[in-house]
């Protein structure tokens, strides 16, 4: 899919902009502060209908302003779906097809995008909730069912926790309302383990390949799926679900004890391993560097493989992080079919000559200017 | 400057209102202000009424003028069957269906650990006496929202109805996800009521 047209109005530094995109690499030049991360951010955001770096939606309403709003239009291989969202000190709207959508659920999938920022490489290192986020905002946009269970289980999850607590302080006594939410926080919890395991084999098929192109064929890379319940290929949703709910039932004082949920996908990690060994633990920073890119790049194809359609790709700042060798690869693997968008503060030897026709735009204090060629 | 006292009486009484702001509250009380003197009248009178001469049906918990409400004095109806809702709003949505004939109650409230809400805290208690107290009822449809904490309420009430062998079913069908019953047309309502599964 293909973002040909976006329009900013009193977004972060943006007062009112619209611009036309190339269905190959954009590149978006300028300084520190100018405001590149904030294009990327709208693009994000007008995919997931949040941003990727706050959680507070009225950061991105210009100071100066009550509201701000991103429009775009998709094209899609189905046909052109304008998309908007509308951010209001209140709360915010979201619009397919000029038409309000209730739920998320109808809204995320649209515009599909992946984005990769220098922080990136948290995925590797940072702690297990990175990486559950990881997989949420992922597979989300890969399916709607996955965004549902995955809803559905975290507010499950808040209510099972808060009334744990008030079992163990004595405000409540009602066993039976316990095992009612451990029954349905199992069946949801079910459906996002089995469907993790699922996308994660996916995706591995995908990364493994890449990185050993990128690691010059010296590193096979394994991504392990760490969850409480066994799961394997042939485990059905039952199953899980069966297993899960016997981890409540078995631990249901130390559940109360503690005055939180124990098991469950809440407790998920992926571990990466290269040459079977973690590499959170024992890689070098490269091979660190390495792992995140290809599981990033992997995603592409995984997106390509089960929506039918390449996301966009979003690349802040990451050029210049990486060695030639794996400049080119990345700009190799998406040459031709990815619409990219690049921002730098310069670009590089390395890639100027290896972009074939890259579109360029200059960012300056919230204008964008187009270079011509 | 403050506005005088008994407009910002007003303002305030507005903003007790659910939904409504302190600048809505305003718009609403200056418009008040321009009102006929009749119709301000009528309002204030409908005020105190609606919450003088109302109160909660000591059988069902539906809102009534008389106690017991007119359903549950309805000899015609079908006492084998009670339709179990969040609201007395609910009862009318079903009613304008002119489908189902059996009995209600209104639950005045979902079951929300969040929002501090335990079992005790809404009508379920006076439900279970109900069922103990008349071999009648043959099946219980719980006709909760299919939002998160309606389907926690239902699968509850399932869980403490079923063991007394009273067959339990559960409004799914048609229902759009986190719809409020409340909104839904009346035919995805007779669709609800026809394909309704046994819990
Ligand atoms: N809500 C807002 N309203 C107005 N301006 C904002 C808002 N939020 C951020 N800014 C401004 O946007 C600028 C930051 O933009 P951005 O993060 O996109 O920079 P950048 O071009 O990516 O820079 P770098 O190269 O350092 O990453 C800052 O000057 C900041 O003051
Ligand atoms: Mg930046
Ligand atoms: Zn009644």
């Amino acid at each position: 899919m293909i973002l040909t047209e976006l329009r900013l109005h009193n977004f972060r530094n943006y007062q009112d902009l619209t611009v036309h995109f190339a269905p190959g690499i954009n590149v978006l030049i300028g300084r520190n502060a100018q405001g590149k991360t904030n294009m990327l951010e709208a693009i994000y955001a007008l995919s997931l209908t949040r941003s990727h770096r706050t959680s507070n939606d009225r950061e991105l309403i210009n100071w100066q302003q009550q509201s701000a709003s991103i429009s775009g239009v998709v094209q899609k291989a189905t046909g052109k779906v304008p998309l908007e969202l509308q951010f209001t000190k209140n709360g915010k709207k979201a619009k397919v097809n000029h038409l309000e959508q209730a739920r998320l659920g109808q809204y995320v999938g649209q515009l599909n995008t992946i984005l990769f920022a220098p922080e990136d490489l948290s995925l590797v290192k940072g702690a297990p909730a990175v990486r559950r986020r990881f997989m949420d905002m992922e597979f989300s946009q890969m399916s709607s069912k996955y965004l549902y269970d995955a809803s559905q289980f975290r507010t499950l999850l808040r209510q099972r926790n808060k009334y744990l607590k008030q079992l163990k302080y004595g405000q409540q006594h009602d066993r039976v309302l316990l095992t009612v939410l451990s029954d349905q926080l199992a069946a949801y919890g079910a459906e996002v383990i089995v469907a993790r395991h699922h996308f994660l084999q996916h995706l591995e098929k995908w990364a493994a390949d890449l990185h050993y192109q990128i690691s010059l064929n010296q590193e096979h890379l394994h991504l392990a799926y760490v969850t409480q319940v066994k799961v394997g290929d042939e485990t059905t949703v039952d199953q899980a679900y069966h297993e899960l709910l016997k981890l409540y039932q078995d631990n249901q004082g130390r559940e109360i004890d503690q005055g939180t949920t124990m098991y469950g996908p809440q407790r998920d990690d992926i571990r990466f391993m290269v040459n079977d060994k973690n590499i959170q633990a024992f890689g070098s920073q490269g091979q660190q560097r390495t792992t995140a890119l290809s599981v990033k790049l992997a995603e592409i194809d995984l997106m390509k493989e089960q929506t039918g359609e390449y996301p966009l790709l979003l690349l802040d700042d990451v050029l210049s992080e990486l060695d030639p060798v794996r400049q080119t690869h990345l700009l190799t693997a998406i040459q031709d079919k990815v619409q990219t968008f690049l921002t730098t503060t310069s670009l590089s030897d390395v890639a100027r000559q290896l972009i074939k026709k890259p579109t360029i735009f200059e960012i300056k204090h919230g204008t964008l200017n187009k270079e011509e060629a | 400057m403050q506005y005088p006292e008994p407009l910002a009486k007003l303002i305030e009484s507005y903003t007790k209102l659910p939904g409504i702001g302190q600048k809505t509250a305003t718009r609403l009380a200056f418009y008040t202000l321009g009102m006929e003197e009749d119709d301000v009248t009528n309002f204030a009178k409908s005020l105190l009424s609606a919450k003088r001469d109302l109160h909660s049906c000591s059988i069902c918990g539906n809102i009534t003028e008389d106690d017991p409400c007119p359903i549950c004095r309805d000899k015609t109806r079908d006492r084998s069957k009670i339709l179990v809702v969040e609201q007395s709003q609910d009862i009318m949505a079903m009613e304008r269906m002119h489908e189902y004939h059996g009995l209600y109650h209104v639950l005045q409230g979902v079951i929300s650990p969040v929002a501090g809400t335990g079992p005790e805290d809404i009508n379920i208690t006076s439900l279970l006496k109900r069922l103990q107290k008349s071999d009648d009822v043959k099946e219980v449809i719980i006709a909760t929202n299919a939002s998160s904490d309606g389907e926690l309420t239902a699968g509850y009430l399932a869980k403490l109805i079923k063991p007394a062998g009273i067959k339990v079913t559960r409004l799914a069908h048609g229902l759009s996800v986190g719809a409020d019953i409340d909104y839904a047309d009346e035919m995805t309502l007779f669709k609800a009521v026809q394909g309704r599964t046994e819990m």
